[in-house]
């Protein structure tokens, strides 16, 4: 898993801050770590990341994580939902992992795993 | 025998009608919608009544909306009439039963409306009589007088209507209140799942750069503190926004508050959102523990100046400018790289990324000063 260049879209600094360090303690390179739907956006639009995956909290400020879930698939780069929300509707990403909060580092390592195989 | 005969008779008469009435009323009581209640009013007022035809007419504003009906020959359904212009408008604005036996010697009725109908003969009761809502008509197609029990059962009705409508109104409320109470169910189950999700942050963060588990445990249960103060102050604000002033007084509570002389702060009012304010708590609560630890608040004669204003404001880019001045506090030397913990992370980052702005932290010998910049947002904005 060493290497692997990950995006983060999480709205609490908090969170976010401990998710890079699981990330780097797993040997994964955080590409990008992100607290607003625009921003991941823009990063995406720009065309220069070479991304292995990323992990999305659903709820961004108010603002649903979605269309940065679309431009990932559009660019084929794999990606889970980390979320507190226990059920909620994700039409068209019924497919894609939810680790729920508090994040569990085996969760995390497995998904992690998972983007491996996908690219 | 022939007596009793008869007597019989009327009573069986009397005895279906009323069952007819009784049934009415419990359909009436199942009912939602005021389409329903319509349904109910016309597949029944005519048989309780015997009229030649009835209708169920809904009060619209200043307007008598003639919403239903049941009889022989078409009457107004679906029109709409001013209230002071037909019969349905004087029983609801008189609140009273009007017994007409003859519509063309009555000058409250409005002939024209009448003379394309059948009608000759009318009972006209409210639904709802302290305030109608409706009205319920029934109309013959011969000049007479409705016997009174007719008139009273046409009066029964409307009392069912008006408590079916209003069961309607009340279960509609509830339903709302239902949601309502989901809806903030699972709010809540968010947020604290979030929540716990920042302490296992805070926990593990304080865990890599903690010297011993006492060290830790002091660090941890201060941070806790300080979240828990977040979310005291947001709720206090309904989770809504938060005023950068109180947050900094909620921080700096357990230092002696604001109203300590060696700490002085000016700005304008700035209003920060529920999921900025948490971080702006945390990093301004790093910032006051450092300075009680090791900067100008470790002694008597140290002294924290926070300042902050709007640039270019009324401008393209207005920005938020704060500046965190420490002095009077013992020599400064920048950290290493390596002892970077959670504060200085989190001050460095914390708000950069929240707000989208820039954090620089400057070491200086004769004291610690962090500036913040910001461009003003939905997130951040002046009050």
């Amino acid at each position: 898993m060493s290497g692997r260049r990950i995006m983060i879209v999480e709205d609490e600094a908090l969170v976010a801050m401990m998710v890079e360090d699981l990330l780097t303690d797993l040997g994964c390179e955080v590409s990008g770590s992100f607290g607003a739907v625009g921003e991941a956006l823009a990063y995406l639009d720009d065309g220069k990341s070479s991304l292995d995956g990323a992990v999305l909290d659903i709820n961004i400020g108010g603002e649903m994580v979605f269309p940065v879930a679309e431009a990932l698939r559009a660019k084929g780069v794999p990606f889970v939902f980390a979320t507190g929300y226990g059920a909620l509707p994700r039409k068209g990403f019924e497919d894609v992992t939810v680790l729920s909060k508090p994040i569990n580092f085996g969760h995390l390592r497995d998904a992690v795993h998972g983007f491996g195989q996908a690219a | 025998m022939l007596d009793m005969a008869e007597h019989d008779l009327s009573d069986g008469e009397d005895d279906s009608a009323l069952l007819t009435l009784v049934e009415t009323i419990e359909e009436l009581s199942a009912t939602r919608t005021i389409d329903e209640v319509a349904a109910v009013v016309r597949s029944s007022a005519r048989r309780i009544s015997g009229a030649d035809g009835v209708a169920f007419v809904l009060r619209d504003n200043d307007c008598c909306w003639y919403l239903d009906e049941d009889a022989i020959g078409p009457l107004w359904k679906g029109k709409r009439f001013p209230l002071t212009a037909c019969i349905s408008g004087w029983s609801m604005l008189n609140r009273q039963t009007v017994v007409i036996p003859d519509i063309y010697q009555d000058d409250r009725i409005p002939h024209d409306a009448y003379r394309p109908t059948f009608v000759k003969s009318l009972v006209m009761t409210p639904v709802r009589t302290r305030d109608p809502i409706a009205a319920l008509g029934a109309y013959w197609a011969k000049e007479h007088t409705p016997p009174p029990e007719i008139v009273a059962k046409l009066q029964v009705m409307a009392r069912a209507t008006a408590a079916a409508l209003e069961s309607g109104r009340l279960h509609a409320s509830l339903n709302k209140e239902l949601e309502r109470r989901t809806f903030l169910m699972r709010e809540l189950d968010h947020r604290v799942k979030n929540t716990l999700a920042s302490v296992q942050s805070i926990a593990s963060q304080t865990l890599r750069t903690a010297a011993s588990p006492q060290a830790f445990n002091e660090s941890f249960e201060s941070r806790l503190l300080a979240l828990s103060q977040a979310h005291e102050l947001l709720t206090k604000q309904a989770w809504g926004k938060a005023h950068l002033r109180e947050i900094l007084a909620a921080a700096m509570r357990p230092f002696g508050g604001l109203e300590d002389g060696r700490f002085v702060v000016e700005g304008p009012p700035i209003e920060i959102t529920p999921e900025a304010a948490v971080a702006v708590h945390m990093t301004l609560h790093e910032l006051i523990v450092n300075a009680a630890k090791y900067g100008a608040l470790s002694v008597p004669t140290g002294s924290v100046s926070v300042a902050w204003r709007i640039e270019d404001a009324g401008g393209l880019h207005p920005t938020f400018a704060l500046e965190w001045r420490e002095r009077g506090g013992p020599p400064v030397a920048p950290p290493e790289p390596k002892d970077e913990g959670f504060g200085s992370r989190l001050i460095r980052r914390g708000l950069s990324r929240d707000l989208g702005g820039a954090a620089v932290l400057d070491f200086a010998p004769e004291g610690l000063t962090f500036t913040f910049r910001a461009p003003l947002s939905q997130r951040l904005a002046a009050a």
